[in-house]
């Protein structure tokens, strides 16, 4: 069962977070290990399982970035597993650009900046995703899926960047 | 986890941290990503007359041992012909900075990245051949 069926959700990149939350507790209820402890070992075990799956299917669909890779991966996307290397130029150099630039940000609010624009091109990235998944447009797909995956680390990165710039300050 | 000394003196005291010209003839430019964890390294190589590796300078935004990895890399190609350079693997990279096993995929970028360099010169050198046949 796929994490969206597991909630009784529309398979969509666009999700109410609100319904998903709904979803996500009820279900959670329903198999909570506490309506199971007088049960016989079995049923306790499936509670378990079920509980265990939920959690995955909450955690992956509350991001956004891991429910587009997530259900680029339903419709045949296949990702770079870990330990495997890409070469796109454009990318990788959109990337390398992005963290000098942050690498060389001496003030908070420089910082600061760099991650606001970073975070513009994150909204239209996943924005932009709607109309490529519409098309099924799979090469693209991963390369955006990808890109978002360099942005979303350059916003860790940021962040790390950020509390470094302000403690030196303090 | 305990690092190796080898792998810790690479990271701190990185060599040949920089840029070459990425449009000259002689330099080979290998851009290399790993998505999973979001790295990216940069390693470039400059090729002399006589086809010895004479220069190599790496950028990498990552964690300690892409880093290691790719400075250990550009330590080892110079001095070595391209062919040479082309036969370094991973795994000697990896035992020689003793990568701990979840690290491994490190080694791989920087393999990716000499051979990536390596394919970019080469690519160059054929491309200066046919005009210079074409204008002959």
């Amino acid at each position: 069962m796929d994490h969206f069926a597991r909630l009784g959700l529309p398979a969509a990149l666009d999700l109410d977070a609100a319904a998903l939350d709904r979803a996500y507790f009820a279900a959670q209820r329903q198999w909570h290990p506490d309506r199971f402890v007088a049960r016989p070992p079995e049923e306790r075990a499936r509670a378990s399982t079920e509980a265990a799956a939920l959690n995955d299917a909450y955690r992956v669909l509350k991001d956004p970035i891991a429910r587009a890779v997530y259900l680029a991966g339903l419709q045949g996307v296949e990702m770079p597993s870990d330990g495997k290397t890409i070469d796109d130029p454009d990318l990788l150099m959109e990337a390398m650009e992005a963290r000098e630039a942050l690498h060389e940000a001496a003030s908070p609010e420089a910082v600061d900046a760099l991650a606001a624009r970073s975070r513009d091109d994150m909204t239209a990235a996943l924005a932009g995703l709607g109309t490529l998944f519409l098309r099924g447009d799979r090469a693209a797909i991963r390369k955006t899926l990808l890109r978002l995956r360099y942005l979303d680390k350059f916003a860790e990165e940021a962040r790390g960047r950020r509390t470094n710039l302000q403690r030196e300050k303090a | 986890m305990a690092y190796s000394e080898k792998l810790i003196d690479h990271y701190e005291n990185p060599r040949n941290i920089g840029s070459l010209d990425k449009s000259a003839e002689d330099v080979g430019t290998g851009l290399v990503g790993a998505p999973a964890c979001g790295d990216v390294m940069k390693l470039q190589i400059k090729v002399g007359a006589d086809g010895l590796i004479e220069d190599a300078k790496f950028k990498t935004f990552g964690c300690g041992s892409a880093i290691a990895s790719s400075s250990l890399v550009t330590e080892w190609v110079k001095g070595k012909t391209i062919d040479e350079a082309e036969t370094i693997k991973n795994t000697d990279i990896a035992r020689h900075l003793a990568l701990p096993p979840v690290k491994i995929h490190c080694s791989v970028l920087a393999e990716d990245a000499i051979k990536a360099a390596i394919a970019d010169y080469r690519a160059k050198a054929t491309k200066k051949d046919e005009t210079r046949e074409a204008a002959e």
